[in-house]
């Protein structure tokens, strides 16, 4: 099941979700607070 | 049969994936949500080797006119500086156990530390208003001086600070009433207080377009009768003031560090750009910082914040050492 392309793909995806879930807070934040989604805090 | 075990498996994959991008994204949620740009640095394991809280101390009759005292367990000093920390909340909501980690982490490096309450805006007190607001907080501070005193740390000095509507208040009494305080109000640091009310400056709230929805809020903000036809007139001026720390500086203002967001949306940037010029055309000794991608909660900008709260150390060395 666990091809080298699936553990890639899983990585990937991992990456993603983590990246997006932190995105979507600062998205909220912003949006209660104000501020800007890109620059400043990496993320 | 082969194809059919074959279209399982993938079945599966896919399904896994689907929850390994659910759980990474909770995951970079939670992090996010929990991340401190300081990690921790001002916070402390409160215990009673670092000090003692005096909670609900009155200080008027009003139900919310109390303050919490934090004192450091070293009580030897000939004398303490003050910081005396005003919460946040919009006039309308807050606590001051809201700032209880800030104040413990003040008192665990020799401050006396307090959080005063004020009676908030709302259905049961629509005649709370900034000013009113402003007065209690003042009467607070020989209450907080004197119970300091009773406890045997000579408070001699003091600084005032806040955040949002502490930071408004906290000006406010640093400017407008530090020649009443019982003690010298050496400095302030505060961050997105506002402190001036031009309709043109809150934008957020379209009153730069509105100026009969401008009079209204600047009404029920100030506590005054304030008219559309008022605003840029010295009347509406001297309407607002008491509630305006800009109008009060000068010259003798004290130092000040203090900390806006450029897209702040609940009180506007520009009034702190207004305010800085005026520190600055007073020579005020003054640090002023501009989170460029901030808003209120100065949330995207962790190493502009860090510069914050270091300056504030920097301040606090520098003018309220004994």
């Amino acid at each position: 099941m666990f091809t080298n392309k699936r553990i890639i793909i899983l990585g990937i995806i991992v990456l993603l979700g983590f990246i997006l879930g932190r995105l979507a807070v600062r998205a909220v934040i912003n949006l209660m607070l104000g501020g800007t989604m890109f620059g400043g805090n990496l993320l | 049969m082969r194809e059919e075990k074959k279209g399982n498996k993938r079945g599966m994959f896919i399904f896994l994936c689907i929850l390994v991008f659910i759980i990474s994204f909770g995951v970079g949620v939670v992090s996010k949500i929990t991340h401190d740009p300081t990690n921790g640095k001002y916070k402390v394991e409160w215990n009673e080797s670092i000090g003692t809280i005096y909670t609900d101390i009155a200080y008027g009759e009003k139900t919310s006119n109390k303050f919490d005292l934090y004192v450091p367990a070293d009580n030897s000093k000939e004398s303490y500086g003050l910081i005396v920390y005003f919460h946040a909340g919009g006039f309308t909501s807050g606590d001051k156990s809201d700032d209880k980690a800030i104040l413990e982490y003040y008192c665990s490096k020799g401050y006396v530390t307090a959080g005063i309450n004020y009676t908030l805006f709302g259905e049961q007190n629509l005649d709370s208003n900034i000013y009113t607001q402003s007065m209690e907080v003042k009467e607070a501070m020989p209450y907080v001086v004197n119970k300091a005193k009773e406890l045997g740390y000579n408070v001699d000095r003091m600084a005032v600070a806040g955040g949002s509507a502490g930071g408004c208040l906290a000006m406010i009494y640093g400017y407008r009433d530090a020649n009443e305080s019982p003690v010298p109000v050496k400095m302030v640091f505060q961050a997105v207080g506002p402190s001036s009310f031009y309709p043109e400056d809150w934008k957020s709230y379209g009153l730069d377009k509105d100026y009969e929805a401008a009079a209204n809020l600047f009404s029920v903000m100030t506590g005054q009768k304030i008219t559309s036809d008022m605003f840029g007139t010295p009347e509406y001026d001297a309407l607002v003031k008491d509630v305006s720390a800009l109008y009060w500086v000068n010259e003798n203002t004290v130092p000040t560090v203090m900390a806006y967001g450029k897209h702040d949306i609940f009180q506007p940037y520009e009034g702190s750009m207004r305010l800085d010029k005026a520190l600055t055309n007073n020579n005020v000794d003054h640090k002023y910082f501009v989170m460029e991608h901030s808003g209120h909660g100065l949330q995207n900008d962790d190493k502009e914040y860090i510069e914050y709260m270091e300056a504030v150390q920097e301040y606090l060395d520098k003018y309220m050492s004994n």
